[in-house]
C-alpha cells in the first residue's frame, strides 16, 4: 500500500529533475530527495530557548552526549546518525566530510566548526545504536522568539530538514502557534498535516514543581490535545520531563545507591531537605550522602526527580536500579513520546518521507514555474489528494487523543485496521503471521462489511462516520493488497 | 519620610494640576482623564501593586504566598480578567464591571456582583464571554490579610502572552504603584519580558523582578545574575528579587521563620513595606513627575512636528510668490520675442512677394516679346491681349495663394510663442485669400500704329519708282530711246516695288516696338499696381497680428501681474501668521518646558533613592 504513495513521489521526483535539469539548486535538492527515500526518517526536536531540546535529544538516544556547541556559539544542527565508527563530522563543500575535534564541556561536547560567522553549521556525530537505524535525530538551534528577525529562516530550515519534528514548549504559547502554524503554510503540509509533535518539556517544573507535577503535565497535554486551537496544527500533544527520562535512561549503581540511602531514612528527617534545591546540597545537612553526590544527584534528576525517587524507592517497592529506572522513565511521559514516534514516524518511515518529498517538489513548482510545470503541480495535487495513508496518520491521532470517540473495542479495532499496530496486513487485521490468505480475507470483509455499517449509521457522529469511511478505505486497501493489485 | 515628604506633597500635586490644566487647553480628554486617574490613584494611602508576567510563571502562587491565603487558582486555565486582593475583616468577592468613559469623560456608575468565594476562579476565566465591549472587568477579592491591612493592594492581571510583544497592551496596564514582573528562574528573562520592561519604563518608575521557583531549580543564582547583567545591557533600573512562593506556602503551614527567610518573600515584603511608607512621599513624587513628562512629551509631540514641518517645508504661498515672479519675467522675453519673429518674418514677406511677382511679370513679357519679334501686332494683338490679361490674372492669383499661406504661416510661428500660455489662437483676417484681381486688371488697349494706305503706297510707289524711270530713261535715251521707254518703265516698276516693300517693312519694325513697349508699359503698371496692394495687404496682415498679439499680451500681463499680485498677497500673510504660529508655539514649548522642569525636578533626586532602598536588602 505504502510502497504506492512511493513509487508516485519516485516518478514524480524523477520527472520533475527532468524538467529542471538545467536549475543548479532543484538538482541539489531534488537529488538529496531521492536519497532521502532510502534513508531512515529524520526526527527534529526544536523549540525555543531553554525549552529541553538537548536533554530531549539525550534521553531519546538513551545517552548523554548533547547538547553539541561550537566553541564560537553559532546555531548548529547536530546529525545524529548512524554510523559504524564513532566519529563527529561536518559537511565540506563538495560532498565531502571532514572530521571535527571535540572535546567534553561541564555538559556536552564542544566543537570547533570551520565557516563563516553567519553560518548554519550541521554537525554529524555517528555512532552505533540500533535507534538510529530506524531514524536519524536532528538537534536543532532554538527557534528564536516572536520578533527576532532571524525567527522564520530558523523555522523554516527546520521543516525543510526534517520530517518529523517535535516542538518543545514548556508551556504552549502564542509564538508556540505560531510555529505551528508555520509548519503548515503550502498546499502539500496543510492537505498533509502529520509531520508535528507537540511535546509539553520540562513537565518536573510544572506548577511549580508540585508532587504531582509530572501528572498534571500528563493531564494539560491531554486536554490541549484536544484544544480546538492545537488540535488541527500537530497529531498529538505529549507531556515529559526530558531531565527524569534521561535520569531513567542512565541511572548508575552509584546514584541509585545514594537514592536508596537517601530513602531509607526516616521520613521526617528528609523532607526538610527536599523542600528547595539549595537545602538539598547544603553543606549543613546531616544526610547519608555526601554533598557531592547530592549535587550529582540533583543535576541529575532535578529536585522533583529526587522527590519521585524518593516516593519510588519507598512506596512503589523500586528495590532495584532497572525498577527504579523503569518507572522513572515511565513517570516521565517518555513511553508515550516513545510510542507516538513509533507509531507516526518509524511505522510509517514510508509515508513520512514520501511527504518531505511532495513539499520539495511543491516548493520547486512555486519557486520557479516553467512551461509544464502545471502539469507536475497537477500531478503533484493528484498524489497529495489521493494519498489514503495521510488521512490514515490523522485519523489514529485523532482516535489518541480522544477528538474521534468509539466504544474501547470499536476504538481498538480502528487502530489496528488504521496500522496503530503495524502497517502490515497481519499486524492491521490482527491475525497470526502463518494465518492463511482465506482466512485474511475472511477477516478483511468482515470488517469492511462492519465499518461500512458504521460509516453510515444515524446514531453516529458526523465526525464518527467520517472516521469509518477511512477506516472502510483502509479495509478496501486490504482487500486489494491480499487480491494481489494495488487499489485505487 | 520626615520633612521632605511634608515639603515635596503640595509640589507633585502642583505638577499635576498644571498638567491637568495644559491638557484641558490642548482639549486632550484621554490625557485629562488619565492624569485624573493618576491624581486620585496617588492620593490613596494605598499601595496598589501590579503583579505581571508571562503565563505560568507562578503569578498566582506568588500573590498567595505573599498573603498566605488562596486567592488565586494556581495552575488552572490561565485568567482572562485582573483580580484585585485588597483587605477587609471579613473575606468577600465582588465582580465589577465599570463602564468605559463615555465622549466627555463621565462614567457610569460600577456595577458589583458578589461571587461565592469558591466561584472566584471560574468567574476570572469564564467572564469575558458576558463582557461588553464599553466595559472593563475585574474580580475584587477582600481578605483579613496583615500585609493587606497596612494598606497594599495586590493586583494579578491576565499573562502577558502575544505574538506581537505586549506592545498595544500598554494602555491597557492596570494602574498601580508598583509592579512586580513574575519571571521564573528556570530560565533567564525573554525578549517579550525586556520589551515589557522597557514599555513599563514609561509608567512606572518602581519594576521588581521577582525571580520565582528558586526552589526547584538548583543554578538560579546563575540565572539571577544573568537577568541582572541583561537589565544592565538593557538600561532598565529595575531590582530583582529572587523568592519561593512554595517554601514561603510550607513555612507558613508550619511556622518556620527560617524557611519563611530562605523563601527571599520577607525582603520583598519589606520591599513593599517601604514603598508603602513612602507612597505619600517620594513614590507619589516620582510617579508624578514621571507621568507629568510622559504626558507632557505626548503634548509637545504635535507642537514639535509643526515646528520642523514649518522650518523646513518652504510654505505654499512662498513657492507660489516665485512662481508668480517667474511668470512676469517669462512674459517679458515672450513679448521680445514674438515681436521680432513679427518683423522678421514680414520683412522677409515684403521681399519675397516682390520678387515673385517681378519675376512672374517678366517671363511674361519675355514670351510677349517673342511674340512680338515675329508677329504683326496689327494682326496678333487680340490674341496678345487675351493671353496676356489671363497670365497676368493667373500670376497675380498665384502671388496672392502664396501671400496668403505666408501670411497665415507667420501668423502661425507668432502665436506659438503663446502656446504655453494656451493663447495661440489666430486672428481672423489675416489668412483670408485676397479677392480675385483678375477682374481689376483693365484691358490692355491697342497702341496707335501706323498703317500704309493705298495712297501712301502709291505715292511711295510713285517716288521710288521715279528714280529709276529717270535713270534708266536717260541711259537708253543715249540709245536713242524715249526717255520714257518700256525698259526705264519696267525698271521703274522695279524701283517702285521695292520701294513699297521696304516701306511697309520698316512700318512693321516700328509696329512692333510700338506694341512692344506698349506690353511693357502695360506690364510694369501692373507690376506696380500689384504690388504695392500686395504691400498694402502684407502690413494689413502685419497690423492685424500685432494688434491680436499685443492685446493677447496686455491680456496676459493683466492676468499674472493679477496672479502675482495676490501670490505676495498670501506670502505676507503667511509668513506674518506663521511668525506669529511660531512665536505660539514657542511660548507653548516654553511653558510645557516649565511644568517639565518640575517634573524632572521630582523626578531626579529621588528615583535613585528609594529604588536604592530596595536594592541595598538584596
Amino acid at each position: 500500500m505504502t510502497s504506492r504513495l512511493s513509487d508516485a513521489v519516485r516518478r514524480l521526483l524523477t520527472d520533475v529533475l527532468a524538467r529542471y535539469r538545467d536549475c543548479p539548486w532543484v538538482v541539489d535538492l531534488l537529488r538529496d530527495q531521492l536519497a532521502r527515500l532510502a534513508e531512515p526518517p529524520r526526527i527534529a526536536v526544536a523549540g525555543g530557548r531553554s525549552s529541553g531540546k538537548s536533554t530531549l535529544v539525550n534521553a531519546i538516544l538513551g545517552e548523554e552526549i548533547g547538547p553539541v556547541e561550537l566553541t564560537d556559539g553559532r546555531p548548529v544542527f547536530v546529525w545524529y546518525e548512524d554510523a559504524p565508527v564513532p566519529r563527529i563530522t561536518t559537511d565540506a563543500p563538495r560532498g565531502a566530510r571532514r572530521e571535527l575535534a571535540a572535546s567534553r564541556a561541564a555538559r556536552g561536547l564542544r566543537v570547533d566548526a570551520p565557516g563563516s560567522a553567519d553560518e548554519v553549521v550541521d554537525v554529524v556525530v555517528g555512532g552505533r545504536r540500533r535507534l538510529l537505524r530506524h531514524m536519524t535525530v536532528v538537534d536543532t538551534p532554538a527557534v528564536p522568539a516572536a520578533g527576532e528577525e532571524s525567527r522564520a529562516a530558523v523555522a523554516e530550515r527546520i521543516l525543510r530538514v526534517a520530517d518529523v519534528v517535535l516542538y518543545l514548549t514548556p508551556d504552549v504559547r502564542g509564538s508556540d502557534l505560531g510555529f505551528l502554524r508555520h509548519a503548515h503554510e503550502g498546499m502539500v503540509a496543510a492537505a498533509a498535516p502529520t509531520n508535528l509533535l507537540l511535546v509539553l518539556s520540562r513537565a518536573d517544573e510544572a506548577g511549580g514543581g508540585r508532587p504531582d507535577a509530572l501528572l498534571s503535565a500528563r493531564q494539560a497535554a491531554r486536554h490541549q490535545g484536544r484544544h480546538p486551537r492545537i488540535a488541527p496544527l500537530c497529531l498529538g500533544v505529549v507531556a515529559i520531563s526530558g531531565l527524569v527520562a534521561l535520569a531513567g535512561r542512565v541511572l548508575g549503581e552509584a546514584e541509585f545507591g545514594a537514592l536508596a540511602a537517601l530513602a531509607a531514612m526516616p521520613r521526617a528527617d528528609l523532607e526538610p531537605y527536599l523542600l528547595s534545591a539549595d537545602r538539598f546540597v547544603s553543606t549543613s545537612a546531616s544526610l547519608p550522602v555526601d554533598e557531592v553526590a547530592r549535587r550529582r544527584l540533583l543535576a541529575r534528576l532535578g529536585l522533583v526527580g529526587v522527590r519521585l525517587a524518593m516516593t519510588l524507592i519507598r512506596v512503589a517497592g523500586c528495590d532495584s536500579r532497572a525498577k527504579l529506572a523503569a518507572e522513572l522513565v515511565r513517570r516521565s511521559g517518555f513511553v508515550e513520546l516513545r510510542e507516538a514516534i513509533g507509531r507516526y514516524v518509524v511505522d510509517r518511515a514510508e509515508t513520512v518521507r514520501a511527504r518531505s518529498a511532495l513539499l520539495a517538489v511543491e516548493r520547486v513548482l512555486r519557486a520557479e514555474p516553467r512551461p509544464g510545470s502545471g502539469e507536475l503541480f497537477a500531478r503533484l495535487e493528484q498524489i497529495v489528494v489521493g494519498a489514503h495513508e495521510f488521512r490514515e496518520i490523522r485519523l489514529l491521532a485523532a482516535l489518541h487523543s480522544a477528538r474521534v470517540r468509539f466504544d474501547a473495542e470499536l476504538a481498538r479495532e480502528a487502530r489496528r485496521l488504521l496500522g496503530g499496530d503495524g502497517t502490515e496486513i497481519i499486524a492491521r487485521l490482527g491475525v497470526e503471521r502463518e494465518a492463511r490468505r482465506d482466512e485474511l480475507w475472511a477477516r478483511a470483509m468482515a470488517a469492511l462489511t462492519r465499518w461500512r455499517g458504521l460509516s453510515d449509521d444515524p446514531v453516529l457522529d458526523t465526525a464518527q462516520r467520517r472516521a469509518a469511511r477511512v477506516v472502510v478505505r483502509s479495509c478496501e486497501g486490504i482487500l486489494a493488497e491480499l487480491a494481489g493489485h494495488y487499489y485505487l | 519620610m520626615g520633612t521632605l515628604g511634608a515639603v515635596a506633597a503640595p509640589t507633585w500635586l502642583d505638577v499635576v494640576d498644571e498638567t491637568t490644566r495644559l491638557c484641558q487647553t490642548y482639549g486632550r480628554r484621554d490625557l485629562v482623564e488619565r492624569l485624573r486617574q493618576q491624581r486620585s490613584q496617588l492620593l490613596d494611602p494605598r499601595l496598589w501593586v501590579v503583579v505581571l508576567g508571562e503565563p505560568k510563571q507562578g503569578k498566582s502562587l506568588l500573590i498567595n504566598a505573599l498573603i498566605n491565603a488562596p486567592v488565586c487558582s494556581v495552575g488552572a486555565e490561565p485568567a482572562e480578567i485582573p483580580l484585585v486582593v485588597r483587605y477587609a475583616t471579613r473575606p468577600t468577592a465582588e465582580l465589577v464591571r465599570t463602564p468605559s468613559p463615555g465622549r466627555h469623560g463621565e462614567r457610569g456608575p460600577e456595577e458589583r456582583t458578589v461571587v461565592p468565594m469558591d466561584q472566584v476562579a471560574s468567574c476570572l476565566r469564564a467572564t469575558p464571554r458576558r463582557r461588553a465591549a464599553h466595559e472593563s472587568l475585574r474580580v475584587e477579592v477582600s481578605v483579613p490579610r496583615a500585609l493587606l491591612a497596612s494598606g497594599v493592594v495586590l493586583v494579578d492581571t491576565p499573562s502577558v502572552d502575544r505574538v506581537d510583544g505586549a506592545g498595544s497592551r500598554a494602555g491597557g496596564l492596570p494602574r498601580g504603584d508598583v509592579v512586580l514582573l513574575v519571571s521564573d528562574a528556570t530560565r533567564e528573562l525573554s525578549i517579550t519580558e525586556l520589551n515589557l520592561l522597557l514599555q513599563l519604563r514609561q509608567r512606572y518608575p518602581f519594576v521588581i523582578i521577582v525571580l520565582t521557583k528558586i526552589d526547584i531549580v538548583p543554578d538560579w543564582r546563575v540565572v539571577a545574575e544573568r537577568n541582572r547583567q541583561q537589565l544592565a545591557t538593557a538600561g532598565i533600573a529595575a531590582s530583582l528579587i529572587p523568592v519561593s512562593s512554595v517554601l514561603r506556602l510550607h513555612a507558613a503551614r508550619t511556622h518556620d521563620a527560617r524557611i519563611n527567610e530562605e523563601s527571599g518573600f520577607p525582603q520583598l515584603i519589606a520591599g513593599l513595606a517601604r514603598f508603602r511608607a513612602d507612597k505619600a512621599g517620594s513614590l507619589a513624587a516620582v510617579t508624578a513627575g514621571l507621568t507629568a513628562r510622559t504626558v507632557i512629551d505626548q503634548l509637545a509631540a504635535p507642537l514639535r512636528a509643526e515646528l520642523a514641518d514649518q522650518s523646513d517645508d518652504a510654505s505654499g504661498a512662498t513657492a507660489r510668490l516665485y512662481q508668480a515672479q517667474e511668470a512676469v519675467d517669462e512674459l517679458r522675453r515672450t513679448t521680445a520675442r514674438w515681436q521680432n519673429t513679427l518683423n522678421d518674418e514680414i520683412s522677409d514677406l515684403l521681399a519675397d512677394i516682390e520678387y515673385d511677382l517681378r519675376e512672374r511679370t517678366r517671363q511674361i513679357l519675355r514670351v510677349v516679346d517673342h511674340a512680338f519679334d515675329q508677329a504683326d501686332p496689327l494682326s496678333a494683338w487680340p490674341v496678345v491681349q487675351d493671353w496676356l490679361k489671363t497670365n497676368l490674372a493667373a500670376a497675380a492669383a498665384a502671388n496672392d495663394r502664396w501671400l496668403v499661406q505666408r501670411c497665415a504661416w507667420i501668423a502661425r510661428r507668432v502665436a506659438e510663442h503663446f502656446r504655453d500660455y494656451g493663447y495661440d489662437a489666430l486672428p481672423d483676417g489675416v489668412a483670408a485669400p485676397g479677392a480675385d484681381r483678375a477682374a481689376d486688371i483693365p484691358m490692355i488697349e491697342q497702341p496707335a500704329v501706323e498703317r500704309s494706305t493705298p495712297l501712301q503706297k502709291l505715292m511711295t510707289g510713285l517716288r521710288g519708282s521715279y528714280g529709276g524711270v529717270l535713270m534708266v530713261g536717260l541711259a537708253t535715251s543715249l540709245a536713242g530711246m524715249p526717255l520714257i521707254n518700256p525698259i526705264s518703265l519696267g525698271v521703274g516698276a522695279l524701283f517702285g516695288g521695292k520701294s513699297i516693300r521696304d516701306e511697309s517693312r520698316s512700318l512693321l519694325k516700328q509696329r512692333q516696338a510700338v506694341a512692344k513697349a506698349a506690353v511693357q508699359r502695360y506690364v510694369d503698371d501692373f507690376f506696380m499696381r500689384v504690388n504695392k496692394e500686395r504691400r498694402d495687404a502684407v502690413r494689413r496682415a502685419q497690423r492685424i497680428l500685432r494688434d491680436h498679439f499685443l492685446a493677447v499680451t496686455e491680456d496676459l500681463q493683466a492676468r499674472i501681474v493679477q496672479s502675482f499680485r495676490s501670490a505676495k498677497q498670501a506670502a505676507d500673510a503667511d509668513a506674518a501668521q506663521r511668525s506669529h504660529r511660531q512665536r505660539h508655539i514657542a511660548q507653548e514649548m516654553r511653558r510645557l518646558a516649565a511644568v517639565y522642569e518640575q517634573a524632572q525636578e521630582l523626578l531626579a533626586p529621588r528615583a535613585a533613592e528609594v529604588s536604592s532602598r530596595v536594592a541595598i536588602r538584596r
